[in-house]
């Protein structure tokens, strides 16, 4: 398929591997693509993805943590990424700002859980 | 908002054969959430929700009691009639996920299973953002981070297939329909991009 070779030719001609690029990290190894292809089939796609689709998608993904990094990095304090300037970033978007506060919220109550049955059982 | 419950043959029985005091549950919600997947703790919170909807209304009923017996009464009242609806609205929107999720056939249940329980790992998001940075980072980032990029995994997984259909085609999806997907989101700046300027007037 010409979209095939299209992506084969791109990524051998990043040979440095240092380019940030939009569709080809050159030769970084692939970190996603168990968990992408099962996220993938969650999100209404095939049973079997295609590799060119994954590989798509987790570039895509890195860029995508590499922006929100750099630009967590600029704000608030300074060289550091924090939690709040992570909220920050995403209060336009309704979907990322409920997800986070979501989580965030449920990993502080199974914190508390946690410590109480601790406690608890220390106790007994 | 509270996650929506789901009713699972291995969760129920899991949640059930716990024993009835609440610490054992949350022990059993604590256990999952240490599998790492921030998904993982979306199923550890429905298992305790799905097991105690009787215990967390008792909950909310203790902490009502020890509201009314402080002293700034009617000031507490307020908040209280607050929490007390926002426990009503997630209980109506956990039976209703319930009712939903009880009539999924066997393909949509497979589907929702893995919309849930997939996850990116945790030391691999840590690595790619200490990477970045050059210094360590708490594990909230790294919950947040993982959390956002799964969405945003979605988003564009939800996009390429409106390109896929309207286009006349079938998954899987091919890298085509990603790249018209990504357009799409680009020109409505869901995708973030600090690289090229927009230049207004050539």
């Amino acid at each position: 398929m010409a979209e095939v070779e299209d992506e084969g030719d791109y990524d051998e001609d990043l040979d440095d591997g240092g380019g940030l690029d939009a569709s080809g990290h050159g030769k970084r190894k692939r970190l996603f693509s168990k968990e992408l292809r099962c996220m993938m089939y969650g999100f209404g796609d095939d049973q079997n993805p295609y590799t060119e689709s994954v590989d798509i998608l987790e570039d895509l993904v890195i860029e995508f943590v590499t922006e929100m990094t750099h630009k967590a990095m600029s704000i608030g304090r300074q060289g550091r990424v924090q939690v709040e300037d992570i909220v920050f970033l995403i209060r336009k978007d309704p979907r990322k700002f409920a997800r986070v506060k979501d989580l965030l919220t449920m990993n502080e109550e199974l914190k508390r859980a946690r410590k109480a049955f601790d406690e608890a059982n220390y106790g007994s | 908002m509270a996650d929506p419950a789901r009713i699972k043959p291995d969760d129920s029985a899991s949640a059930t054969t716990a024993s009835t005091s609440e610490e054992a549950v949350k022990k059993e919600a604590a256990e999952d959430a240490q599998e790492g997947a921030a998904s993982a703790t979306d199923d550890a919170k429905e298992s305790s929700s799905t097991s105690t909807p009787p215990k967390q209304e008792n909950a909310s009923l203790a902490t009502e009691d020890e509201e009314e017996g402080s002293s700034a009464k009617k000031l507490k009242l307020e908040p209280e009639k607050k929490k007390e609806k926002r426990h009503k609205v997630d209980e109506d929107e956990i039976q209703k996920m319930q009712v939903l999720v009880s009539s999924f056939s066997e393909e949509q249940l497979n589907r929702y299973e893995m919309y849930r329980r997939s996850a990116f790992p945790k030391a691999a998001i840590k690595r790619l953002i200490q990477s970045i940075t050059g210094s360590s980072v708490s594990q909230n980032v790294v919950i947040a981070m993982s959390g956002i990029s799964k969405v945003f995994a979605g988003e564009i997984v939800e996009e390429a297939l409106d390109v896929c259909e309207k286009w006349g085609e079938t998954p899987p999806l091919q890298p085509k329909h990603m790249r018209e997907a990504v357009r799409r989101l680009k020109s409505r700046e869901q995708i973030p991009n600090t690289k090229f300027k927009n230049i207004i007037f050539h």
